[in-house]
């Protein structure tokens, strides 16, 4: 493939502005910790693509293994947020017996 | 070809993740984020990320979208209730105004911000065996034993041993979070669940 790697990016760009959008318009939970991970999978076409990048363009054919590094750990990230935001909707869902981030509103008010 | 099929995939891509954002049911949600990450894993696959791709099949694909499906089907969130009609009500306008701001500006940021940085306008192919490939005969300095597990086993280790670390108390965080009857908590019974409902 020999996409210039600023295609990447802004794929990237694309995907966290929708999942910007998704966090703040939607009011299910569960749809708003999709779009979470809408956005770190975003950043993670961010690491790969700077490291294609560094990669293919600047350091000749010497592997950068920063961007893929640092993608595992957000691959890891990624998982951990969502079992600990699930057991939060578990939890929610117990108490309110909804999913609507609107009845959350017990320390705000 | 492969070009072709990275902007086939990047439209794929971006078409799901409106998908996930717009579509009524969580389910349908969940199927356009699947195939969302399914394009994106292409993505890594055609750019050369071999490892990766297969990572983000195995775990987004593999765990935690089946976790989602699971607390989904759990709750029984599948058929939400009809909500009434959208309305230009102010509360609504102000989000709406808010989520366009702050999402056009965050695109507008980025895409300035790659246009105006001097790359090259076609990539080099890529090396045969990937970017990141396990375990390389050459090392980045050209020494023997290089890859990506050299690498995140050597220079790498703390964070790896601090993301370990950060599995483990998630573990014990989640079975606390969820447990049915916690001493000192009212769990929540079916009586105080409709008297809440009934006015």
């Amino acid at each position: 493939m020999t996409v210039p790697s600023s295609h990447l990016l802004i794929v990237a760009a694309i995907l966290f502005s929708i999942g910007v959008a998704g966090f703040f318009l939607r009011r299910n939970v569960i749809v708003v910790l999709m779009c979470i991970e809408l956005m770190l999978n975003a950043a993670n076409l961010t690491f790969l693509a700077a490291s294609r990048m560094h990669t293919l363009d600047v350091a000749g054919s010497r592997p950068d293994l920063q961007g893929p590094i640092f993608a595992i750990f957000v691959i890891v990230i990624a998982a951990v947020e969502a079992a600990v935001g699930l057991a939060l909707v578990i939890a929610l869902y117990r108490r309110k017996q909804t999913v609507s981030l609107d009845a959350a509103v017990d320390l705000k008010d | 070809m492969a070009n072709a099929l990275f902007y086939l995939m990047a439209a794929v891509c971006v078409l799901a993740a409106v998908g996930v954002v717009f579509l009524r049911s969580p389910i349908a949600s969940v199927l356009a984020l699947l195939t969302s990450f399914f394009c994106l894993a292409t993505i890594y696959l055609l750019a050369g990320f071999q490892f990766i791709a297969a990572a983000q099949i195995l775990v987004y694909a593999g765990a935690i979208m089946v976790l989602f499906l699971f607390v989904i089907m759990l709750l029984n969130l599948a058929h939400p209730p009809k909500l009434e009609a959208f309305t230009f009500s102010p509360a609504n306008v102000r989000r709406g105004t808010f989520t366009i701001v702050i999402s056009a500006g965050l695109l507008a940021l980025g895409v300035v911000a790659v246009l105006s940085s001097s790359t090259a306008a076609v990539a080099a192919e890529m090396p045969p065996a990937g970017i990141d490939a396990i375990a390389s005969p050459n090392g980045p300095d050209g020494s023997a034993g290089g890859g990506l597990a050299n690498e995140m086993f050597s220079r790498y280790l703390l964070p790896f041993e601090a993301v370990s670390m950060l599995l483990l108390a998630t573990a014990v965080a989640v079975v606390v979070l969820a447990k049915r009857n916690r001493p000192g908590m009212k769990p929540a019974g079916p009586e105080q669940a409709s008297a809440r409902h009934a006015p």
